[in-house]
């Protein structure tokens, strides 16, 4: 032993980094554990007694518990709705919620449960990570899933029929800002920031950037930083060289909001801040302060929508939640996940269809221009991804503003 | 010539940006550097890595927030004052007492630390006892992780910070031809007033620690402990005493270097925030020379300027990585570090 503090030293940072690894909540990191034996032996499952079972998977806790918190409101709005309208065929429809804790192990557990609780269709959640997870279930029990937040392309592959979701896919959001940065701010120089540890905001930067130099745009400058990180001077100052007259932060708002802080404290005074569905918090305006008003990003649902839908939505979940809208966009997306599984078995309903998770899964894929408060949602002949409406909002003091709506049209021509 | 923006394969030198990043990597270094003297000050006495440093600091980070929120800038009352078109401004007195609330809380917690996990592990072999470290760790995190708000709340230190106005030095003024494009690039140096009260903080802590290690009893103590700890306790000083002052004074530096980044800087809190600055600090303490209480501080700035530059030259999808190339280079090249001695021990 040569030296000792050299061991030492070496034998931490393996340690610490050992410990680094845990601390970070990469879903992607995950191992997933081989599939239990299904004691059904996969032929799916058919409601029994006297309730049609759909189970919901939310974050009721952990750091995603405002947006699993309005998923359930949502989603126990629309079930509510059903059985006061007699239900689907005489039968109640019942909702049965399990905690994913923000976890995606947990999640998968909370999956599991629900399918060995005999539920026709898994509805959730709200981050990509754990959706991944509930999938593995899905696929397993034969049960279909319908995700309600998760964004990123890869949750429908491979999904036998059986995985859709009611949200757009990153696909959409990063041309979105695109096109908008472009056609409606004129911005022609923009540069990005992107958050190099989750895959989310690489993919959405590329997206983005793609897009941008599509239309005619320049990327001037993208610069990198983790999650976790708290001082981004050295980034902002090569950012604020290149003269960008919009930057594009595809991070989530924890960063984006004190980034956007030291971004006009470095003296990048009049770029336009724009990014994704990451910053939909009403803390990034508390973290952000009065940088971060006036910034863009796209957003899968907005109050101020201009859809009929969204108005009845409103005043429905107002009346059943003590007069409180949903924080965050998760209240309508839960909402239109469970409406579109109840649309499904009202159609299998009224063809006189036998109702199991195998008709089920069928018949949600079946799904054609389904009036959902977030957008239309068409599912026949996709793979699960519906070509969806995407808003542009806009961060004000208090909350966040409409400011324009995307149809896939107008972006992915 | 003073820009010299040129291309040799895809690296991008603008030596106008040099002296803006010179200091933001003094204004990152100064915080790894508070952070530093209290692994090294711990290291020096007990040779023990205490990992839980990181957790310290994120501890100091949430107890700065909560007093700023008691003392009348939650997120609720900030925003109810924004409503009324108020902008509601902490004054430079709060910002003491947050400040030292926040050293007060981690030293407390330094101390604890010491008592119930590393005391009991004293005379265990040197593995064991960074085993505990990690152990305790890893239980902050995850127990802050329970009782701490589960959404990260967003630093609102900041946002009723007084001293938010910009000072912009202008050393070389940009000059614009004709078409009002730039016809040569100017260097200017921007900081906010807030980094300017930060870095003469943390000269004004450092100056304290050094009277305290250097000019005071107890500082001859914790020197005597980290020169022989086993002859110390035989000279009659009271080693418990003065391994429990170590810790309350590392731990209260970091509190301190944590209240200062989230009321300047602004961070997202969660429970697991302090592990990169953690580490990147521990990375700043060996470069110095872990032990090494100068080292420590030469160590953290160079840290900092070391991964700004990096940054600079146009690879900040490497800037981590960085930290940690420093360190097997140190560990290789130099293991006693920049200041710290070279004697080969024995384990």
């Amino acid at each position: 032993m040569k030296n000792g503090l050299l061991q030492i030293a070496a034998l931490s940072l393996a340690l610490v980094s050992m410990s680094f690894m845990g601390g970070c909540k990469d879903p992607n990191e995950t191992k997933t554990d081989k599939p239990e034996a299904s004691t059904s032996g996969g032929s799916g499952t058919t409601p029994s007694g006297d309730g049609i079972k759909i189970g919901l998977v939310a974050s009721q806790n952990g750091e995603l518990r405002p947006w699993g918190v309005d998923c359930i409101a949502g989603a126990q709005l629309a079930v509510d709705q059903i059985n006061a309208t007699g239900g689907i065929g005489g039968k109640k429809v019942e909702l049965m919620i399990q905690d994913s804790n923000s976890k995606p192990e947990e999640g998968k557990s909370a999956a599991a449960k629900l399918a060995s609780d005999g539920v026709v269709a898994l509805v959730g959640e709200v981050s990509s990570g754990i959706t991944k997870q509930i999938k593995t279930i899905a696929l397993e029990k034969k049960i279909p899933l319908v995700a309600v937040g998760a964004t990123k392309p890869d949750i429908t592959a491979d999904g036998n029929g059986l995985i859709s979701r009611v949200c757009y896919t990153d696909d959409m959001q990063g041309p979105v800002m695109a096109v908008f940065a472009f056609k409606d701010k004129g911005l022609r120089r923009v540069a990005v920031m992107t958050d190099n540890k989750q895959p989310y905001s690489q993919g959405l930067s590329e997206t983005f950037k793609k897009k941008f130099i599509e239309l005619g745009g320049q990327i001037v400058a993208e610069e990198f930083y983790q999650s976790g990180e708290n001082q981004f001077g050295g980034q902002i100052t090569r950012l604020k060289g290149a003269k960008p007259d919009g930057i594009f932060m595809s991070g989530y708002f924890p960063e984006v909001g004190p980034m956007a802080r030291q971004i006009r404290e470095n003296g990048i005074k009049d770029a336009i801040l724009m990014g994704g569905d990451g910053w939909d918090s009403k803390e990034i305006v508390q973290s952000g302060g009065d940088a971060i008003v006036g910034g863009y990003f796209c957003n899968h649902y907005s109050n101020e929508d201009n859809r009929p839908e969204v108005a009845k939505f409103l005043t429905d979940f107002k009346a059943a939640n003590g007069g409180n809208l949903p924080g965050t966009t998760m209240g309508a997306l839960g909402y239109d996940a469970v409406n579109l599984v109840i649309d499904a078995l009202k159609r299998l309903d009224a063809g006189k269809t036998e109702i199991n998770s195998e008709s089920l899964a069928k018949e949600i894929m079946n799904t054609e221009g389904f009036r959902a408060v977030s957008g239309d949602v068409t599912l026949k002949g996709t793979n699960g991804d519906p070509a969806k409406r995407a808003l542009v909002v806009e961060v004000t003091k208090t909350d966040q503003k409409f400011v324009k709506g995307f149809e896939p049209a107008d972006v992915l021509n | 010539m003073l820009e010299c923006a040129n291309m040799l394969g895809g690296i991008q030198l603008d030596f106008t940006q040099l002296p803006q990043q010179l200091v933001n990597g003094l204004m990152i270094g100064a915080i790894y550097a508070l952070i530093a003297l209290g692994y090294t000050m711990v290291y020096g006495v007990l040779r023990l890595i205490n990992f839980a440093h990181g957790e310290v600091f994120m501890l100091g980070a949430y107890t700065a927030l909560l007093t700023s929120y008691a003392m009348g800038f939650s997120p609720t009352a900030l925003n109810a004052a924004y409503s009324k078109n108020l902008d509601p401004r902490n004054d430079p007195l709060g910002l003491v007492i947050m400040l030292l609330v926040a050293m007060a809380v981690c030293a407390v917690f330094g101390a604890l630390i010491e008592y119930f996990a590393y005391r009991p592990m004293r005379n265990q072999s040197r593995i064991s006892a960074l085993i505990t470290a990690i152990g305790v760790s890893m239980f902050l995190q995850y127990t802050g992780q329970l009782f701490l708000p589960s959404t990260p709340p967003p630093s609102i230190a900041q946002e009723a910070n007084p001293y938010r106005e910009v000072l912009t030095w202008n050393i070389v003024p940009e000059v614009l031809a004709q078409d009002g494009s730039v016809a040569k690039a100017g260097i200017e140096i921007v900081v906010t007033q807030g980094k300017v009260v930060m870095l003469i903080t943390v000269v004004i802590l450092m100056s304290l620690l050094t009277y305290l290690v250097m000019y005071t009893k107890t500082g001859r103590a914790m020197r005597a402990a980290s020169h022989d700890f086993d002859s110390a306790s035989l000279m009659g000083i009271n080693v418990n005493r003065v391994v429990t002052a170590t810790f309350m004074l590392g731990s209260a530096l970091a509190g301190a270097g944590a209240m200062m980044l989230t009321t300047f800087e602004g961070t997202a809190m969660q429970p697991f925030f302090g592990v990169l600055p953690g580490v990147k600090a521990f990375v700043a303490a060996v470069l110095g020379g872990i032990g090494n209480i100068p080292g420590a501080v030469l160590g953290g700035i160079l840290m900092g300027i070391a991964e700004t530059l990096v940054v600079w030259l146009g690879f900040s999808a490497y800037k981590d990585a960085a930290a940690f190339v420093i360190l097997i280079l140190v560990l290789l090249i130099r293991p006693g570090g920049l200041l710290g001695s070279n004697k080969v021990e024995k384990v």
